[in-house]
């Protein structure tokens, strides 16, 4: 730890160095004239405290820029699922084998780099971390990329995972002092999941901490032989938060793998589809939650665990709450991760009630059968990565929840099932934006769309708005308080990334990306 | 695994002349759930019958493992294997410490043998292949009761008329998702928009949000409004009893339903 400080001091000798990079320093508070990592801060809470662009002004938010990708030769394999980082007037993001940089003040185009990729399911890219002046990034085939952020040069790349194991990475890389802590993914064929912290300079793997527990393990008694918890599953697909006080780095785990098929792997398959806290500089567990025991639905619990200091009976309290892709919303004591409220955020239907520890117990009827049995929510879940907010000035928590019905089916009855081992089919599916009080669970308002779809992410500020898009290609901005629509744009497709903003020249932008497109919107001159 | 990859590629290295030589230029990787080559079927089912005579006995004939050898399907080397490079060195030296015998198999066997695991691999990666098992496992009287009595499917449909040879038309499972939600592109609300002055315009349902809604007339003209408070808007949804009812089926119910359905063939 002591060496590690010392190398990061040498490294940046000169604070004027930061006029084009970034300080990991500056992370633990970042200026408003910068987003320097996936969530705009370690907290989670997607909340801004820029007002300039406010509720009594919103009304006059235009149209800055946009910008379509141009990928050059190269081929776009997904929509824009990356949340840009802003630093020093530049926006920084990613998708699959791609990234770009581009003006924070007009959306020119800066540089573009591609990757020679070998294969892996081309999903998403949630985009980079950043240290320095080097930008990080994960591909579909498992390297973890170095740039130069001055220029898109590569400067290395570091294999995280094989690509021929089926692992496929998606999350943005975080930054915490000189860790780039990095997840890995893939869930086709029953590959164990892992987090790993890489050195900034080198990429040389500093850590890993495994999602399941290898052979003799603590944790291993909740797996029926070593064979089916090394092929457990449980990856490690979105970003985790941070609280630098308890120097805990906050995780959601993936489902267990085979993932529709539970009968080759009974117990509660730890540490899969937990809420789990690490100690960023070793990679040691400190505690675990688990959102989902023995999960047989894909509901991961990668979702966001947002970082909350509130209050609970009168008393100041630090939180951690996550609205997870099973249904249910958490709120747990962050220093030891002793569980608050456990409350459903949309009406389930698969749930038998809470155990000693606040866990959901799951009817064993409602795991997939041979014959189909209808479950509510749908594999896609009540909730998935797209980023909740938090606003610590209404005290609610917001997230677009989906309610929908699906058909699991078991087609594969062996002992030992593979890969998924079972189906879904879709039946049917609404979604409505939720706002819901943290000390409680009460859902204070609703505001249903007149379509289904998926969850889209959320922004709130402290110019008492709230920016999210709708399932028909709408982008929206209300009040976040009550619920009420302030001003809407019509889109080229619906929002697919989490929106974000920051301060340039006393102008505040608010970027959002849809599809092809990364619009910059701000108010008239 | 990398190690163990490593370890492997060398022993390839030295039997270079027995192992089959890898095809010359690499075919383009695909970024979808099947991201490797497909093997050639006639492959497949040759490496099927000569992996089941050779190494079913330890393997399992599925490759999924036995009482003495390991699950072949999720190996990691079997899925770094590339036409027999990995797979082959095993085969033919076999792994004494482990109890496996070496299998003079000739370059060609190796192959197909690795071109049956891959297909293996594939079958288990591929999920949306998976074949779905028998759905029509309920009681079809009590789902035609539940039809006439409790659902109330009776006010709407006829097993005579509109649901008559359903079971023809559909699947089993495709019924099955069918019945408790058709889908929407077929069946469109109905809605009425009504202008502050008092004009009204009626069709079918063709766009909603909060902002606006559009609909097409009789004479299939496109309408688009934008929604304020002076507009008043009725819809008639044919599709809400569905959406209702799926909140009330208990997997019984559902199967029994299902089981009377595919009486009407």
């Amino acid at each position: 730890m002591r060496l590690a400080r010392v190398s990061l001091l040498l490294a940046f000798p000169l604070g004027a160095l930061f006029s084009q990079g970034l300080d990991p320093a500056q992370l633990l508070k970042p200026p408003t004239d910068t987003w320097p990592t996936y969530n705009g801060d370690y907290s989670g809470r997607r909340f801004s405290s820029l007002s300039r662009i406010n509720s009594s002004n919103v009304t006059a938010m235009t149209l800055a820029w946009e910008y379509r990708l141009d990928a050059g030769s190269g081929t776009l394999t997904s929509s824009i699922k990356s949340t840009p980082l802003e630093v020093a007037g530049v926006l920084y993001f990613t998708l699959p084998d791609h990234a770009w940089a581009v003006d924070a003040r007009t959306g020119r185009q800066l540089w573009h780099y591609q990757w020679q990729s070998h294969g892996g399911i081309h999903i998403g890219s949630r985009g980079f971390g950043m240290y320095g002046s080097w930008l990080y990034f994960e591909t579909p085939d498992n390297y973890l990329i170095s740039l130069n952020a001055k220029d898109g040069s590569e400067r290395w790349h570091v294999e995280i995972a094989d690509v021929n194991q089926e692992y496929f990475s998606t999350p943005a890389p975080i930054v915490i002092r000189n860790h780039i802590i990095v997840g890995v993914g893939g869930d086709s064929l029953d590959v164990p999941g892992y987090l790993e912290s890489r050195d900034p300079e080198t990429g040389q793997l500093q850590w890993r901490w495994n999602t399941t527990p290898r052979k003799g393990e603590a944790g291993a008694e909740t797996w029926p032989n070593p064979e089916a918890m090394e092929h457990g599953g449980g990856m490690t697909w979105v970003p985790g938060t941070y609280d630098p006080e308890l120097n805990l780095y906050y995780l959601g785990t993936g489902n267990p793998n085979p993932v529709m098929a539970g009968q080759g792997r009974k117990g509660s398959n730890l540490w899969t589809c937990s809420i789990v806290a690490l100690n960023p500089d070793t990679g040691k567990l400190a505690w675990y939650f688990q959102a989902s025991p023995h999960d047989t639905h894909d509901w991961d619990a990668a979702e966001t665990p947002v970082l909350v200091d509130g209050e609970i009976d009168g008393r100041p309290r630090k939180l951690l709450a996550q609205s997870s892709r099973n249904g249910y919303f958490f709120v747990l004591d962050r220093t030891n991760g002793k569980n608050i409220l456990s409350k459903p955020f949309i009406d389930l239907n698969w749930s038998k009630g809470l155990d000693a520890k606040g866990q959901p117990i799951g009817n064993p009827a409602k795991e997939p059968q041979p014959d189909g049995t209808l479950v509510i929510p749908a594999q896609g879940g009540a909730a998935n990565w797209p980023s909740p907010s938090f606003d610590p000035e209404t005290g609610l928590f917001y997230v677009n929840a989906v309610s929908s019905y699906s058909l699991y089916y078991l087609t594969d009855t062996g002992d030992k099932p593979e890969g998924y081992g079972g189906r879904d089919s879709g039946v049917y599916s609404t979604v409505a934006l939720k706002a819901i009080d943290y000390r409680t669970g009460q859902i204070r308002w609703t505001h249903d769309y007149k379509r289904g779809g998926g969850t889209i992410g959320i922004l709130t500020t402290a110019g008492k708005l709230l920016f999210t898009g709708d399932p028909s290609g709408n982008f929206v901005v209300y009040n976040p308080a009550s619920g009420e629509i302030l001003w809407h744009a019509h889109l080229i497709s619906t929002v697919s990334n989490g929106p974000m903003t920051y301060e340039l020249d006393g102008r505040q932008y608010v970027v959002v990306g849809a599809g092809d497109t990364l619009y910059g919107f701000t108010l008239l001159q | 695994m990398k190690t163990l990859a490593a370890l492997c590629l060398l022993t390839a290295a030295s039997l270079a002349a027995q192992v089959p030589a890898p095809p010359s230029a690499p075919a383009r990787p695909r970024f979808g759930l099947i991201s490797r080559a497909v093997p050639d079927p006639a492959a497949v089912e040759r490496g099927q019958k000569i992996f089941s005579a050779n190494c079913g006995f330890c393997h399992g004939t599925a490759a999924q493992g036995g009482d003495t050898g390991p699950d072949l399907v999720r190996s990691p080397l079997a899925l770094d294997d590339e036409r027999g490079d990995k797979i082959g060195p095993v085969i033919l030296e076999g792994r004494a410490g482990k109890g496996m015998p070496a299998f003079h198999l000739p370059a060609d066997q190796i192959q197909d043998i690795a071109a049956f695991l891959r297909s293996r691999q594939q079958a288990a990666i591929d999920r949306n292949a998976y074949t779905i098992l028998d759905v029509v496992t309920g009681d079809r009287q009590k789902g035609r009761d539940y039809f006439n009595g409790a659902g109330r499917c009776n006010t709407c449909h006829s097993p005579t008329g509109d649901l008559a040879g359903i079971a023809k038309k559909y699947d089993a499972v495709t019924l099955q998702s069918r019945f408790l939600y058709p889908r929407a592109a077929q069946i469109r609300p109905q809605v009425t928009v009504t202008l502050a002055s008092g004009q009204t315009f009626s069709g079918t349902l063709d766009y909603l949000d909060d902002f606006n809604i559009a609909l097409r007339d009789a004479s299939g003209e496109y309408h688009s409004f934008s929604r304020d408070a002076r507009l008043k808007i009725d819809i008639h949804d044919p599709l809400a009893a569905h959406a209702e009812l799926l909140k009330g089926y208990t997997d019984s119910e559902m199967h029994n339903v299902l089981a009377y359905l595919e009486t009407l063939k």
